[in-house]
């Protein structure tokens, strides 16, 4: 298909930004839609100002960090018990037999449902919040992890098996080295949903973060606020997204997996 | 790893383990009462409201029917026009390279902000009603419609295009007759991940802002201190969501028919 030289890319995609902040600019500035949107001026203007003047009891910075320490603290736990029972279950049949149903009961109900019951186990604190992320993110992480470990490659487990590989060698020298490209596409789903449910989490309840900078906009009208959030969530989410790529990039470069 | 023959025996592990948790839940609650009601109602609790909140409309005002029916109308009419608009804007931007150039950049602001975070704008816009977290349920879907179709038609083999090209086929009819096709298990890989975030998206939505579904159900009972609703209301939700994505999978089924599972 056709492949376009990097400068006209750039160029193209200068003009159509561009074009969509004018519009935005004159869409807003002296109508009837600017009464209740603000123009990309006022939300530069604000967002930059947030960094300096705190919002609410912190400045951006302060908001970004208390979601990301959410983020990194359920995150963590999520891949590290997700990994160890998703190769578990692609190991031996009877712990897939176990956790199987169990996890196939739990997970379709959305993690951002478990939210009022959450809280009243664990009331309005941080772990309410820790425990919602766990969920958002074990799902992907142990069916993936158990995905990667059921797929090794037969003519390697035998291979190894013919050479006389005991079984605990066998899993830690070709079973998890093979299902690590599997494991990361799980971990780079989970942390896209485990930052999407930080920010529901923040907005239902809290006090802090970048879904209460949002949520707090609305209860005072200030669509500039919000829109201040909703560009902090799009910076933040890059960034998450953008680390996890890198990330497996480094740690599976051998790995011939196309990039999606 | 290995091939074994279909035995039994996994699947008594499996009830097994299902049974013994349920006897756990139920022992610690109702027989010995190590958690207090208010937390954790016994799994026979659970059930009866299940039934009981079939019909009846105490404590939040609506029985699982009608919270089910308001929640199902917002979460298809969003999710069907995200559909409708999102995988021809990703066939479009992956087939027309120059449409691309342009949209693309654009569609790349959008992409990393989550459809929950644009809730509180849209219910300052347009309510607490339908349109608006029908806004939210068709954001959510949009994005992953035109990410997956997007990629799906890029995957078209050069080879299979020029074969097309050499029997005249038109650049529509390639794009009907060989890429559309190639992209299809992608676009309805896309269609699924948008089902699970619509879903999730409208639950929150609903916890926001709303006077019925079940997001509110929870929601409302939550202050009530009536976890057995709660309990109720979240099997609700994850029984229809499996229940949507089944379907999904069946429709999917009759379209990829005689295709091999990737």
């Amino acid at each position: 298909m056709t492949q376009y030289k990097n400068s006209t890319r750039v160029i193209c995609g200068a003009i159509a930004i561009t074009a969509f902040i004018l519009l935005w600019y004159f869409g807003t500035s002296g109508t009837q839609l600017g009464n209740i949107m603000p123009g990309p001026v006022k939300v530069f203007r604000s967002f930059a100002r947030s960094f300096v003047v705190p919002i609410g009891k912190y400045t951006m910075l302060g908001h970004a960090a208390w979601s990301f320490t959410r983020v990194i603290v359920g995150f963590s736990i999520a891949s590290a018990l997700g990994v160890v029972i998703g190769l578990g279950m692609g190991w031996s049949r009877v712990i897939t037999a176990i956790f199987k149903p169990i996890i196939e009961i739990i997970r379709p109900i959305p993690a951002i449902a478990w939210i009022p019951l959450a809280i009243l186990w664990f009331g309005l604190g941080e772990t309410t919040k820790y425990f919602i992320i766990f969920l958002a993110g074990f799902f992907n992480v142990t069916l993936n992890a158990y995905h990667g470990a059921t797929s090794v490659d037969q003519t390697l487990v035998g291979a190894a098996r013919m050479l006389g590989t005991k079984n605990n060698r066998l899993f830690f020298a070709v079973v998890l080295p093979s299902s690590i490209p599997y494991i990361f596409a799980g971990m780079q789903i989970a942390i896209t949903t485990s930052w999407a449910t930080v920010v529901a989490a923040e907005m239902v309840r809290s006090s802090e973060g970048i879904g209460w900078l949002i949520i707090s906009g609305m209860e005072i009208n200030d669509t500039t606020r919000i829109f201040t959030g909703i560009v902090a969530v799009g910076i933040l989410g890059f960034i998450f997204a953008t680390i996890m790529r890198e990330v497996e990039n480094r740690v599976c470069r051998w790995s011939k997996k196309s990039d999606i | 790893m290995k091939k074994e023959k279909f035995s039994y025996k996994y699947i008594l592990i499996s009830a097994g383990t299902i049974l013994g948790l349920l006897l756990i839940w139920e022992t610690a609650t109702d027989v010995l009462r190590l958690i207090p009601a208010v937390a954790l109602p016994s799994p026979v609790e659970v059930a009866k409201t299940l039934l009981l909140k079939m019909t009846d409309t105490a404590p939040d005002g609506a029985t699982i029917p009608q919270h089910l029916a308001t929640s199902l109308k917002v979460a298809l009419s969003g999710y069907s026009i995200g559909v409708i608009v999102g995988v021809p804007l990703g066939i479009a931007m992956a087939w027309y390279p120059k449409f691309a150039l342009f949209a693309q950049p654009l569609f790349d602001l959008i992409r990393p902000i989550p459809g929950i975070a644009w809730i509180p704008l849209m219910i300052i816009f347009f309510g607490i009603g339908l349109l608006s977290k029908a806004m939210v349920v068709f954001t959510a879907a949009f994005i992953s419609c035109v990410v997956n179709s997007f990629w799906g038609i890029r995957q078209t083999r050069d080879v299979h295009l020029w074969v097309g090209q050499t029997f005249g086929a038109g650049n529509f009819q390639l794009l009907w007759n060989v890429a559309i096709p190639t992209a299809l298990p992608m676009i309805f890989t896309g269609m699924r991940i948008a089902l699970g975030v619509s879903w999730s998206g409208l639950v929150v939505a609903e916890l926001l802002a709303s006077t019925r579904g079940l997001g509110f159900m929870i929601q409302q009972c939550r202050g009530l201190y009536r976890p057995d609703v709660i309990i109720a209301g979240m099997i609700a939700i994850g029984f229809v969501g499996a229940v949507l994505s089944y379907l999904l999978s069946w429709v999917e089924k009759i379209f990829l028919k005689g295709r091999k599972e990737s």
